[in-house]
């Protein structure tokens, strides 16, 4: 309690904080800030009626305009954009925090319990640590997202064959225990690819942290490893991770979109995009397309995109700072 | 035997377990979430197969491939198949794996030596001037600029590029090259040495193409390569302020060197080992970064078959798989080198040897 007051008594610490929080009240009150229209459609979309091909300008439908999607013969949306701004910021908290959260768990375990441990054991945990950091995290998502896709037997039929008797397909376990969690898979290809860098923090600061006299004493009246790890030697080496949780999350975020825009990881009217990313993909078009101009159709981009740098920004930012207050010798 | 030789048989050693714990990695993936039965239905060749004698035809590929045996025993065969050049067949690309990703080979690599040559060097003088004058302007305006480069995302720096460069002045193209200078690639008296534009250009004497090649390069390879001297910046910065406080920097000064060759001689040196550990800490996310440029840019790299297969709702998983692969083989050199290049300035790492 003390120090969060200190924490917070350093103005240079407020901004970023309250950016993030700005956020975060946006991510909880989006149900009061733009209603959703009710019927059927699910909260997070919200379209606006036009026959218009275009995008709507900012007016007193849409605030901020509206964003089309028309697939050539009469599908025609128009979403809000500040609707789906709106709604975005939800789901970038909760895909950021979740995904960073359990990456920041698996990872700090991993590395305090084969720090701990120690020989052999180690280094090979180490070692798989190293493989998994020389892995591009885009290859590892798209083929993550290829195989998952395979959970969808029909779509594989359908495709490659058209009229075709229904095989019955057997699943294997894996595959159920994965189903049965209903994560979204995408987070579960984000958590696979990003726990290293806190086994590796983790694991430094244990591996010299096991020398000193008080895990000893500890060992001495007779504690168990699992009471020591989690007693003694986490709270002591936690800083550093905190510090990359935090910055983590807006991390993750950014990415998601980046490959959102890209075509990994959901399409426009299949689901799976987070609305931050599909109003990225639909504003593409209109922007480097043929025709587009990033001054006509500002609605389009600006918004969504300073979303995204103020939500990146305000992450890092915060970061920066824990890691000042955290380790204060280490000092920016 | 030397140690340095030593040292580096480590490394190779360590290159292949980290190559093994990959591969079974990703191949596990594959196996525990796809049942035999829909790998068999990759070996159906369309509209061959008369209705009703689907099941039996598929028993029949699992039962040829082994496609219930036990994991090691599938692996094993895999890897085989793998070291032989047998990476499997792309449906969406009609063509082999491994020829998909040769023939863009070339042009990731021109785009990724592009970018390395740009943000090393540029990183590390910037982050040594930052930390020498700490405090004073020339850090000041660092910071700024490592600040935004790691705050704009690089497909949003990508788009404003484009939007601005591309539709707007026309100064930049996307792609690889533009007509003209592709015409002259098919020239008859065009040797190709390299497959990269650049220098063959200048090999060839033919100018045009390399500006033209060069030209293509300059948006993505900026938007590539802005986080990455941010961070390579910020982490020399880091250290040569860190190193600034030394004794021997004192006496260095004592015994009347300039504060120049002080910096460059001396805390240079030492403040290397961090920020060659950040290169390669972040070569892996280079490749990713140069994989979203490309189809941001439209760049031919060897990531655009992935923009073709999301267009299909079947997956396409051993080009996925093959891509993958390809990606491990493309970084672990990289971080072999600069392990190497840590040992160099660094003796205490190569007799070290605390890890393994």
């Amino acid at each position: 309690m003390r120090n969060l007051r200190r924490f917070l008594c350093n103005g240079r610490n407020l901004a970023p904080l309250i950016l993030v929080l700005s956020f975060v009240f946006v991510a909880i009150a989006a149900p009061w800030l733009s209603p959703p229209s009710g019927g059927n459609m699910p909260a997070p979309f919200k379209l606006v009626e036009s026959v218009d091909r275009n995008p709507l300008p900012p007016g007193p439908d849409a605030p901020l305009g509206t964003s089309v999607y028309f697939e050539p013969p009469d599908t025609l949306l128009h979403y809000d954009v500040l609707h789906s701004l709106i709604w975005g910021a939800r789901t970038a908290i909760r895909f950021g925090l979740l995904s960073a959260l359990v990456a920041a768990t698996t990872g700090t375990l991993i590395g305090a319990i084969s720090g701990y441990a120690g020989g052999w054991f180690n280094a090979l945990a180490m070692r798989i640590t190293d493989a998994f950091l020389a892995f591009p995290i885009l290859a590892g998502v798209w083929l993550f997202q290829q195989i998952i896709s395979y959970l969808d037997y029909n779509i594989v039929l359908l495709a490659n064959h058209p009229s075709l008797e229904i095989i019955p397909v057997s699943t294997t376990a894996f595959q159920k225990f994965i189903l049965a969690l209903g994560v979204d898979p995408m987070m579960l290809a984000f958590v696979f690819f990003t726990w290293m860098p806190y086994t590796r923090l983790i694991n430094a600061n244990v591996l010299s942290l096991k020398q000193s006299e008080f895990i000893a004493a500890a060992k001495i009246v007779g504690a168990r490893p699992r009471r020591i790890i989690l007693r003694h030697l986490l709270p002591n080496t936690l800083a550093p991770a905190i510090v990359l949780f935090t910055r983590d999350i807006g991390a993750l975020v950014i990415l998601r979109a980046a490959f959102a825009f890209i075509g990994i990881g959901g399409t426009i009217t299949g689901g799976g995009l987070s609305e931050w990313a599909r109003l990225l993909l639909l504003g593409r078009t209109w922007i480097i397309g043929v025709g587009g101009n990033l001054w006509l159709y500002w609605w389009l981009y600006v918004p969504v995109t300073v979303a995204l740098i103020l939500f990146g920004m305000g992450w890092n930012l915060l970061g920066d700072r824990l890691n000042t207050f955290l380790n204060p010798r280490q000092q920016d | 035997m030397p140690d340095f030789a030593k040292f580096v048989l480590r490394r190779i050693f360590l290159m292949l377990v980290t190559l093994f714990v990959l591969t079974a990695t990703m191949y596990g993936l594959f196996v525990l979430l796809t049942p035999p039965e829909v790998r068999a239905m990759a070996f159906v060749p369309p509209g061959r197969v008369k209705p009703g004698a689907m099941k039996n035809f598929l028993e029949t590929v699992i039962r040829e491939h082994g496609f219930r045996k036990p994991f090691p025993v599938q692996y094993a065969h895999w890897i085989g198949q793998l070291l032989q050049g047998n990476w499997g067949f792309s449906p969406r690309m009609s063509d082999e794996v491994l020829d998909v990703l040769l023939q863009r080979t070339p042009a990731t690599a021109e785009l990724l030596l592009f970018s390395v040559v740009l943000f090393i060097p540029l990183g590390i003088i910037s982050g040594v001037v930052s930390g020498w004058k700490h405090g004073r302007w020339p850090d000041f305006g660092f910071r700024f600029v490592a600040f935004a480069g790691t705050s704009i995302p690089p497909f949003v720096l990508g788009l404003m590029l484009l939007s601005v460069f591309y539709v707007g002045l026309h100064w930049f193209p996307v792609g690889r090259l533009s007509g003209p200078a592709a015409a002259v690639t098919y020239a008859p008296d065009y040797k190709t040495y390299t497959h990269l534009y650049i220098i063959d250009g200048l090999l060839n004497l033919r100018f045009d193409l390399a500006f033209d090649a060069l030209r293509h390069l300059v948006l993505p390879a900026f938007t590539l390569s802005l986080a990455h001297w941010a961070t390579l910046g910020r982490v020399t910065r880091a250290a040569i302020i860190e190193e600034l406080g030394k004794d021997y920097v004192v006496t260095a000064r004592g015994k009347g060197l300039s504060m120049r060759t002080t910096v460059w001689r001396h805390i240079f040196r030492n403040a290397a080992v961090p920020g060659l550990n950040s290169i390669a800490l972040s070569s892996a996310m280079l490749l990713t970064g140069a994989f979203v440029v490309e189809i941001i840019f439209s760049y031919p790299g060897i990531s655009a078959p992935l923009a073709v297969t999301f267009k299909y709702p079947a997956p396409d998983v051993d080009l996925a798989m093959g891509f993958a692969i390809y990606s491990v083989l493309l970084v672990l050199p990289l971080m072999f080198i600069l392990d190497i290049l840590q040992a160099v300035a660094d003796p205490r790492i190569r007799e070290g040897g605390a890890d393994l």
